[in-house]
């Protein structure tokens, strides 16, 4: 990994804010989904609109947790601890 | 209803005794091993990796909640029952911002509950103990969703009908209940966790044939919709006829908005607060992994809203009934063979049996922790200790009987979503705690103090649609200058955080004692493997871990 700063250190946490931010007020903007139409599949626009936004924000959530593994280790290594435990944990 | 089905009725009773069987044989699972038995479960548990913590957790989503409360809403018409699928969205990207800092410092100070973290934070016992009654009482009514649950599946297999005595109706309530009681009692957390195998599995098999199966039978999703939406318009006309406003639909208007998203967004600020989901999060192997998880837990959501929508299947299945928790398990018998909605039964029932135990033994884990021995007896043995956290659990579990006979539970949700109203209240102390030191700790108790009161009391003037002159009929209540409804827990939070901000800056001027922090800014980074970061206990002596 390239060097990094901190300011770009500051840029991945606001990167995490905004994604984890549009994931949780998205979801509560009822005015923009409550409509009937368009149907998808039988569900009226505001059930598969929901629906949608299952995948949308596990996706945001996701990428939330790649940007802020990295500068967690950028910051660890900074401060002279050793790299995030955890890395073998996928079972 | 057309009475007890045989086969039904033997293949719930089969697994219903196959569980409380597993339930009481989970005690003997320590005997004759080498003592650290229960340790090594408590073990287990701490070293949980992204694959079986997501099982877990998974497992934990679908209880009554999911299977009775959620659909009788949509069944009823009441379209504000899908709150449940953006609750279930914002919750993790929620977790994944305060959790890890949560995890970090409770591993640095060995805190188990959130009660202990508040001690550690502010100093203050006081702020420590209203944290945690607020815990066991707020438990109490999400365990009487579960046993209303219960109840449900017991009347629609015909068991207990067609008596007007209240005991011989409510007799297979309280039989269900004191198995439960009696194997937690005994085993401890070593009962649900052996249990939660059947459980789980029946669970997925249910939903897995209930979303893909019925639709198919009923016209797909576009006949489902269709015919809700035919009957709840007939349901209008009626209510019009009969000079009432009409309510039903499949999509909340306008005025509607706020309540669906209070109630989304209040539950998800909630459901980590609870004793047993905090624990259950300590039991993550590290901070990755909690945030690796809230990026796939959401994969549940969807299930969940399809179950949701199984409320409309019930109205396009023709199911009729005046309590609309029945609807899901009639629609269950009148399209499942008879041994399938046995099996579907079982599923709804020990579904809520195990949540049932799980819960009330976090509970009573945090009563024995921050009530009994920080204030009654401080130097209590590891067996007293023990014996406290059994007492506790049964009373615990009485206490949500008590919620399940007294409150009214047309919709059970009410109970859970009431627990709500109390928890929610503890938030800025423990999310709060985590970020800054500038709360005072009599501003957090005083804010506290103000959101349980009126929230208590907002609750209890709400009557219930069915029954004008009953209390704690509904979790919504017109927001105070305004003229919207909202989740009564949100709207005591906020007033709760005024009072928290005002009384902060009091405290400030007047130079009151902040009390002495234990935690240092790095403790919230820390990582499993880090220096001072040791494996929490995650039981208390002699009584079994709390997770889940």
């Amino acid at each position: 990994m390239a060097e990094h700063d901190t300011t770009s250190g500051t840029g991945a946490w606001v990167a995490v804010a905004v994604l984890l931010g549009i994931g949780i007020v998205g979801p509560l903007l009822v005015f923009v989904y409550d409509s009937e139409t368009p149907t998808l599949l039988g569900f009226p626009f505001y059930y598969w609109f929901q629906f949608l936004m299952i995948p949308i924000v596990s996706v945001l959530t996701y990428a939330a947790f790649r940007i802020a593994q990295g500068a967690t280790r950028r910051e660890r290594r900074a401060r002279g601890l050793g790299p995030e435990a955890g890395k073998e944990d996928r079972r | 209803m057309s009475g007890v089905h045989g086969v039904e009725l033997g293949v719930f009773v089969f697994f219903f005794l196959l569980v409380t069987v597993m339930g009481f044989v989970a005690a003997r699972w320590r005997r004759g091993e080498h003592l650290d038995s229960l340790d090594e479960w408590g073990l287990g548990g701490r070293s949980f990796g992204t694959f079986v913590s997501w099982f877990l957790i998974g497992g934990d989503i679908y209880t009554a909640y999911t299977f009775v409360a959620v659909p009788a809403l949509l069944y009823a018409g009441n379209m504000i029952g899908f709150f449940a699928v953006p609750y279930t969205i914002i919750l993790y990207p929620i977790i994944f911002v305060f959790l890890p800092r949560l995890w970090s410092v409770s591993h640095r100070h060995g805190y188990v509950t959130p009660a202990d973290f508040i001690r550690g934070r502010f100093g203050s016992k006081g702020l420590a103990l209203a944290v945690a009654v607020t815990g066991v009482l707020a438990t109490m009514p999400y365990i009487a969703l579960q046993l209303v649950g219960i109840q449900v599946v017991l009347e629609v297999m015909g068991i207990g009908n067609g008596s007007d005595s209240w005991f011989v109706k409510d007799l297979p309530l309280l039989i269900a209940f004191a198995v439960l009681a009696a194997y937690t009692y005994s085993s401890g957390l070593r009962a649900p966790a052996l249990i939660a195998f059947v459980k789980d599995t029946l669970i997925y098999i249910v939903i897995i044939v209930a979303v893909i199966y019925l639709p198919t039978k009923l016209g797909g999703w576009d006949g489902i919709f269709a015919a809700a939406k035919t009957s709840f318009g007939h349901a209008n006309d009626a209510a019009v006829a009969a000079g009432k406003p009409p309510s039903a639909g499949i999509i909340p208007a306008q005025p509607l908005h706020w309540a669906y998203v209070s109630l989304a967004l209040g539950s998800a600020l909630a459901l980590f607060m609870y004793p047993h989901s905090l624990t259950g999060v300590l039991a993550s192997k590290n901070r990755s992994v909690i945030r690796r998880n809230a990026s796939l837990l959401p994969a549940y959501s969807f299930l969940l809203g399809l179950l949701a929508l199984l409320g409309f299947a019930a109205v396009a299945a023709g199911v009729k009934t005046d309590n609309a928790q029945l609807a899901v398990p009639l629609m269950f018998r009148a399209m499942f063979p008879d041994w399938f909605a046995g099996v579907a039964f079982a599923a709804i029932a020990i579904g809520a049996l195990v949540p049932a135990a799980i819960m009330s033994i976090a509970a009573a884990n945090l009563w024995t922790r921050n009530v009994y021995k920080a204030f009654i007896n401080p130097t209590a043995t590891p067996k007293q200790e023990a014996r406290q956290s059994k007492l506790i659990s049964l009373v615990v579990k009485f206490g949500a009987l008590i919620f399940v006979v007294a409150l009214p539970n047309e919709f059970a949700i009410n109970l859970q979503l009431l627990g709500g109203v109390w928890i929610l209240q503890t938030l800025p102390a423990l999310v709060g705690g985590l970020y800054t030191r500038w709360f005072h700790r009599y501003a957090l108790l005083a804010g506290w103090a103000v959101g349980m009161v009126y929230g208590t009391w907002v609750a209890y003037i709400q009557p219930s649609a069915a029954d004008p002159h009953a209390h704690f009929g509904s979790s919504l209540a017109v927001v105070p200058l305004t003229d919207t409804k909202g989740y009564i827990a949100l709207t005591a939070f906020v007033l709760n955080m005024v009072v928290v901000v005002l009384a902060t800056l009091a405290m400030r001027a007047l130079k009151v004692s902040e009390g002495v922090d234990e935690t240092r800014p790095d403790d919230y980074h820390a990582d499993a493997g880090d220096p001072g970061v040791h494996e929490v206990p995650l039981e208390e002596p002699g009584t079994a871990p709390a997770t889940g």
